[in-house]
């Protein structure tokens, strides 16, 4: 079978620390199934991510909208729990166990922390201080050494990203993009990394039903998960690299197709230094290159290959286990030319990343890469 | 939420003077901050080995959130002990360091590997 994405929903993304966390993911749940004009009944199976949803948290959300009954997996593999969950959704279409299957995460940080997360305290670097604006610090200021560059690189992705967001009324930040100069000046977080280079703590969800590809939709042309290797001495890559890059390979291998073939990605800014690694692990951009080609605006909306036109995690936050989510319904709606004002024109090739980490010794907790689309 | 008084065990590498007290294998000869009884890496038996106090800044970065105990601001860094494992320390004083600065660890702050440059 060949998987495709017949419906997508999301909630808005924001804080919401009143609202009860079922009804987050049943706003994303009932726009994915009215998007794909499907009942509740016509769903084999679901896949639900989240990280710090409470215990039973799955079976809540789907017995609230008549999806009790059916075989209910929970996924924690970070900030790609709910992309994991989709790769995990596709794949049971892809092996014939399921023919429609509900992937969806949620999310609810403002009842969990009062500020940014709080490190893992059995985790080694967790409990050395590691909070994760300061996992991409270290990553920020090593990339930024090897190739003797300046701190607004990174600033040019938030610029970018908060440009899109600011088209995004579903968005936690949609308001006026800041200038570089802004960016630079915001509070310092950890190393170069300011606030407006981090994502905020957001609440949300998003839905996304994968068919098996006679009922239409877009097609997801391959989809990878890779869970990292061991990242210790000796290894040079900044965190992330090697993953994202093997997860990103497989991709490649399995559809036949290639960076040069996409026309829009989504991918884990969390921080800004993420997507600048990312985009260059993923071979969207040679190395050392990515922050420029941002400031080039190669990689803004209207640019040859705009990156994150959603706004990305900067932007619309990061909600952990709906980010990868709301990616891939960005993704749909783009291939849709459904995007409004952020609509990317002639977008028929999309790629989707998102990573997730905090494992101390690992280069990832789990990567997932998927290609959309694929109309030539 | 559970309520529990119980305080995890202290996963931080273990600090004795000035060297960080971790492991080999003596399979695969690769190093570990912790001692461990089999190689993650390839399960062969690993044998105690003390690591440091000398070795190369991988990156550090200055973090401006109270984290834990740790009052803003404090540096922290990855460093790669001399022939032995990545470990992940604090900087005295604070502030950061390029990448390929040598620092030698000088002790412990409440259970945080401490190096000096
Ligand atoms: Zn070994």
């Amino acid at each position: 079978m060949n998987p495709s994405i017949v419906g997508v929903g999301t909630s808005a993304f924001g804080r919401f620390p009143t609202a009860r966390i079922e009804s987050l993911a049943h706003t994303a749940i009932v726009e994915a199934l009215d998007d794909a004009a499907l009942r509740p009944g016509d769903i084999d199976a679901a896949y639900v991510g989240s990280v710090f949803g409470p215990a039973g948290i799955a079976n809540r959300v789907l017995a609230g909208v008549g999806l009790a009954g059916i075989p209910v997996y929970r996924i924690e593999a970070a900030c790609a729990s709910g992309t994991v969950a989709l790769h995990e959704a596709q794949r049971a279409v892809r092996t014939g166990m399921h023919r429609r299957v509900l992937a969806v995460g949620v999310e609810q940080l403002s009842v969990v922390f009062d500020g940014p997360i709080v490190p893992e305290p059995t985790d080694p670097e967790g409990r050395s201080g590691l909070a994760l604006p300061a996992l991409y610090a270290l990553q920020a200021n090593r990339y930024l050494a090897e190739h003797g560059l300046d701190p607004a690189v990174l600033a040019h992705i938030a610029v970018k990203n908060k440009f899109a967001g600011s088209m995004n009324e579903r968005a936690h930040l949609s308001g006026a993009p800041p200038s570089v100069e802004q960016v630079l000046a915001s509070r310092p977080i950890a190393g170069p990394l300011t606030l407006l280079q981090c994502c905020p703590m957001t609440d949300g969800a998003a839905a996304v039903i994968v068919g098996d590809g006679t009922e239409g939709g877009v097609p997801i042309l391959a989809s990878s998960f890779v869970s990292g290797p061991a990242w210790e001495s000796g290894s040079d890559e900044p965190w992330s690299m090697r993953t994202v890059s093997a997860a990103a390979s497989a991709v490649w291998e399995a559809s036949g197709r290639g960076p040069d073939d996409v026309d829009v990605a989504e991918m884990h800014d969390a921080f800004t230094i993420g997507e600048i690694l990312t985009t260059e692990a993923l071979g969207l951009a040679e190395p050392g290159m990515a922050g420029r080609l941002a400031a080039e605006g190669v990689t803004a909306l209207g640019g040859r290959l705009p990156i994150n036109p959603s706004g990305g995690l900067l932007s619309r936050g990061h909600p952990l286990g709906a980010t990868g989510l709301a990616q891939a319904a960005e993704l749909v709606w783009q291939l849709r030319s459904q995007s409004g004002r952020r609509q990317v024109d002639g977008a028929r090739t999309a790629l989707l990343e998102t990573m997730g980490g905090g494992a101390a010794g690992v280069d990832g907790n789990a990567c997932v890469v998927a290609l959309l689309g694929g109309d030539r | 939420m559970p309520s529990v008084t119980v305080e995890p065990a202290d996963p931080r590498p273990l600090v004795d003077g000035d060297v960080v007290v971790g492991s080999r294998c003596t399979g695969c000869t690769r190093p570990d901050a912790w001692q461990r009884e089999r190689c993650p890496a390839c399960l062969g038996v690993c044998v105690s080995e003390r690591f440091g106090p000398g070795g190369i800044v991988w990156s550090s970065a200055d973090v401006h959130l109270a984290v834990g105990h740790r009052e803003p601001p404090f540096t922290l860094a990855q460093v790669d002990l001399d022939d032995g494992p990545r470990v992940l320390v604090t900087v005295r004083p604070t502030g950061e360091v390029p990448p390929g600065t040598r620092v030698r660890i000088v002790g412990t702050d409440d259970g945080d590997v401490v190096v000096e440059s």
